[in-house]
């Protein structure tokens, strides 16, 4: 759909009065502490780019390239405003105006492909110890990247060599009397860099009475491509999701990865396919898909098995914002945790502020994202948790590194595979 | 001076890290909550930073050498257009210099620069049990530099008032680049007649007579309890006879708030936790100070509006508390909520009248809006005869844009003629200043003559005030 008809430029523009509530949540703005980065800025610049005040040129993309991405203004704006969908649909169309090569083998090419994504991160984890630095010049990745990958290689240096879906099957039967049939969205994230928590979200399901299906011919959820610029890309991707799991009649559709399962609601869905033929079958896949810990709570009410030899485990929680802010799911995955025996549920200080993850953010803005991420720690390790738990992997990712960074020696887990430990060891 | 050769200058003066240098980022300058930014964004010549008073003093310098008008700005949340370049210029942002300087917990008093947060200045009070009491709506994200250039007031006027008592001296660079401190060079006293008042004169003069650099703000102990009543009434004209009530019995609230139906339904809107009941007005009353205190205090409150009301609430718990008062915060820009295809405006947003024409005024209001078609939100302090009005139209269309012009006019005469100003507490900027003659008559041209006084060459924001 054309820029200016997308419903959100329509319809939610007019409607900023510029009170600048976003100025007081925006972690990028307490950072910067100017008018250019703060939400309602961009805003702004999304009304002058509809009004022709502005030219859709890179350096417009640059300015609303700084915010996250995080929702932390929509769902604290007064007016109603969905400033993450605004952001993105400029994104789009400046990059259609001023489209790139390197984004579009990135994003289009590798991207759009599990098997070839899956390949180079095989080929990135046999490589480390050569350095990111070294394969991203021998392979031109660095004038693809707008970030500095020298800083950003950093932390990707411990690339599970395995991916999740070379190591579990298509089909997961139930283990014991079946209860649902599931459709398990598994992410680009999980599935190249968290493996151990796919594996873990299947262990927890299959042993309470769900099956478990790997759709293999899944891909991409889109979010990167949205948050890219590559709207386009994410509507065939999102198209090609939408056939393969609605072929299928599964109860739910389960992802252990915030990102996707925002990715995949009825929000996103509604903003990303805005007239295309495909909304209706896609607002049928959104009202299946769920977030693990949410499915585990609120449809199973899980009852864990209690041993009180079990060890004791101080644990933190940090909210990755698709979860918290796209979706407004914060007890769940609390909840999942309190009930896990043994552990110690220890909030940190502003457990749902961004960590500077954000997907493609952490390398496209290396410096500001580890500002970000400095404070987020500040406040995890402030707590002394042993564990610093999350649902997302991109969060994982970031909060991995930010323990490498602070020397910290927490470990960093999605929920379920507290749990799946738990199981295994009881 | 062209825009080019004005940066190098700046950046020669204060550096490249204090100086917006992309013609695209002056942009970002061309508005505040004004419904005349909105329509209009009037984008400034420069942006800088200043992070000290020398900063400010080495542009304010710079700007009277050259005859460039420089324009103070905190958050840009206000709702004039105050902090816009409306006649071109230099935009000082001084919401990034946000120092506590000191606390000073003996003399009861704390110094700032000019881009310290509200909010952040009372969480930082809260430790030592003190607090600064005028409670904007917008605490979460103005600048103190904002709210003594407006003499900012909100929630909590009734019983603690505006900003402007609260200020004991300022260190303020004169249009000219001196350097002046007000209310006593190295005083720290509360009381102080000595000499003509300029603390009183520079707080609230928007910026048009120099630029705060420093602020001695007096503190009062933080009360230990606090208590919300929720009054709800099924007829709108028992609201402001139940006000009169609570004052007859003797009681002075910290605040006390009106939300109309359409302000109940918009708050429902954006926050169903808080759970307003339908109704045709709620009175918010907000009492403090000791536990006892509170509690009688609530105890009357709730005897005295229940003859009127057909339901009141009485909330201490901390959750509950803030749910109320955050509901009402949030009135400013939820009203946008009423109407789906609509947006509230910050025009004719802020009037004042007596407190025994609050409800005269709420019919007028209601009248002028249906003369004109104009769907309006109301709500406001009314423990102070503050009412603010949002009207809410689709600011893309033309005619309605036409037609909220005449009824924003109109709101502001009818101000004028309840006995009352157009403005309570947002300041007069460039939007309100047709109105200055009839409501000020000669006392204008006084006005006129301090600022020129003040600032011979008129480079001191100009376009504002009057």
């Amino acid at each position: 759909m054309e820029f200016k008809k997308l419903p959100p430029v329509k319809e939610q523009l007019m409607k900023c009065v510029r009170c600048g509530k976003c100025r007081s949540v925006c972690p990028v703005f307490a950072e910067v502490g100017i008018e250019t980065t703060a939400p309602r800025g961009h805003v702004f610049m999304v009304q002058m780019l509809r009004d022709g005040k502005v030219e859709p040129t890179n350096e417009v993309y640059e300015r609303l390239g700084q915010c996250l991405l995080c929702e932390t203004c929509s769902v604290n704006c007064p007016s109603g405003i969905d400033v993450h969908e605004l952001n993105a649909a400029a994104r789009s169309y400046i990059y259609e105006n001023n489209p790139s090569a390197g984004k579009e083998l990135l994003f289009d090419t590798l991207w759009t492909r599990p098997g070839m994504l899956r390949s180079s991160a095989r080929v990135m984890s046999t490589v480390q110890r050569l350095g990111l630095q070294t394969l991203a010049r021998k392979t031109g990745l660095t004038k693809i990247l707008p970030g500095d990958l020298k800083e950003a290689e950093q932390m990707m240096d411990n690339i599970p060599s395995k991916s999740a879906r070379s190591t579990l099957p298509e089909i997961n039967p139930a283990r014991g009397e079946k209860k649902y049939k599931l459709g398990y969205f598994l992410g680009c994230g999980t599935d190249l860099f968290s493996p151990s928590a796919a594996t873990a979200a299947v262990d927890v399901l299959t042993r309470n009475g769900c099956e478990v299906i790997i759709p293999k011919d899944m891909k991409c959820c889109g979010l990167p491509h949205i948050a890219n610029g590559k709207m386009e890309t994410a509507q065939k991707l999102a198209a090609h999701n939408i056939k393969v799991f609605n072929a299928y009649d599964f109860d739910y559709i389960i992802t252990d990865c915030a990102s996707c399962s925002s990715a995949l609601s009825r929000n996103n869905m509604e903003f990303l396919l805005a007239g295309l033929k495909i909304e209706d079958e896609a607002l049928a896949l959104s009202e299946k898909v769920m977030d693990l810990t949410v499915f585990l709570i609120d449809v199973l009410d899980l009852k864990i098995p209690v041993n009180k030899t079990a060890p004791k485990l101080r644990v933190t929680y940090h909210d990755p914002c698709h979860l918290a802010n796209a979706q407004l799911i914060k007890n769940q995955p609390r909840e999942l945790l309190s009930r896990i025996p043994g552990v110690e549920l220890i909030e940190m200080k502003a457990a749902n502020t961004c960590c500077g993850g954000s997907g493609t953010y952490s390398t496209t803005h290396y410096e500001m994202s580890m500002k970000i991420l400095d404070k987020k720690m500040d406040h995890a390790m402030a707590t002394g948790a042993d564990i610093l738990a999350t649902c997302c992997p991109s969060c994982m990712m970031q909060l991995n590194y930010g323990c490498k960074r602070n020397n910290w020696e927490a470990e960093v887990l999605h929920p379920v595979e507290l749990l799946s430990r738990y199981y295994r060891n009881n | 001076m062209e825009n080019s050769k004005l940066k190098q200058e700046l950046v020669k003066l204060l550096g490249k890290d204090k100086v917006l240098t992309e013609e695209l980022d002056l942009m970002y300058y061309s508005y505040d909550s004004s419904f005349l930014t909105k329509l209009e964004p009037v984008q400034p010549n420069a942006v800088v930073f200043p992070k000290s008073t020398e900063d400010v003093q080495k542009v304010v310098e710079f700007a009277y050498e050259h005859q460039v008008n420089i324009v103070p700005r905190g958050a840009g949340t206000g709702e004039t257009g105050g902090c816009i370049a409306v006649q071109g210029g230099i935009v000082l942002d001084l919401s990034t210099w946000n120092e506590i300087i000191e606390i000073d917990v003996k003399n009861m008093q704390v110094i700032v620069s000019p881009g310290v947060i509200h909010a952040e200045l009372n969480n930082e009070l809260a430790k030592h049990n003190l607090f600064f009491p005028p409670d904007p709506g917008s605490s979460l994200m103005c600048t103190v530099g904002g709210m003594v250039a407006n003499n900012a007031s909100g929630l909590r006027a009734v019983k603690y008032w505006a900003t402007e008592p609260y200020i004991l001296g300022l260190e303020v660079v004169m249009p000219n680049g001196d350097v002046i401190v007000t209310g006593g060079m190295k005083a720290r006293c509360i009381k102080n007649v000595s000499g003509i008042n300029l603390t009183k004169l520079m707080v609230g003069s928007e910026g048009i007579l120099g630029i705060v650099t420093r602020i001695r703000l007096r503190c009062f102990p933080k009360p230990k309890a606090r208590g919300i009543a929720m009054a709800v009434f099924d007829n709108l004209d028992d609201a402001p006879e139940a006000v009169m009530d609570v004052y007859q019995a003797g009681i002075l609230p910290s605040g006390i708030e009106i939300l109309d139906s359409s302000a109940i339904k918009a708050v429902n809107d954006f926050k169903p936790e808080i759970k307003l009941p339908d109704a045709e007005a709620i009175l918010l009353f907000e009492v403090d100070g000791n536990p006892p205190s509170v509690e009688y205090e609530g105890n009357v409150i709730r005897e005295v509006t229940g003859r009127r009301a057909r339901t009141v609430e009485w909330a201490t718990e901390p959750k509950r508390m803030a749910e109320l008062w955050e509901g009402r915060s949030v009135t400013a820009a939820a009203s946008a909520r009423v109407r789906p295809d609509g947006s509230r405006i910050f025009a004719g947003e802020d009037i004042s009248v007596p407190i025994s024409r609050v409800a005269d005024t709420l019919r007028a209001l209601r009248d002028l809006a249906d003369q004109h078609g104009i769907q309006i939100v109301n709500y406001g302090h009314i423990g102070d005869g503050n009412v603010h009005t949002a009207p809410v139209i689709n600011p893309e269309i033309p005619e309605e844009v036409e037609k909220v012009i005449k009824f924003v006019d109109e709101v502001h005469l009818l101000a004028i003629e309840m006995n009352g100003s157009t403005t309570g507490e947002h300041g007069v900027g460039a939007v309100r200043r047709p109105y200055a003659e009839l409501e000020h008559g000669k006392a204008v041209d006084y006005m006129r003559k301090i600022k020129e006084a003040f600032d011979p060459a008129g480079i001191m924001n100009p376009g504002k005030v009057f």
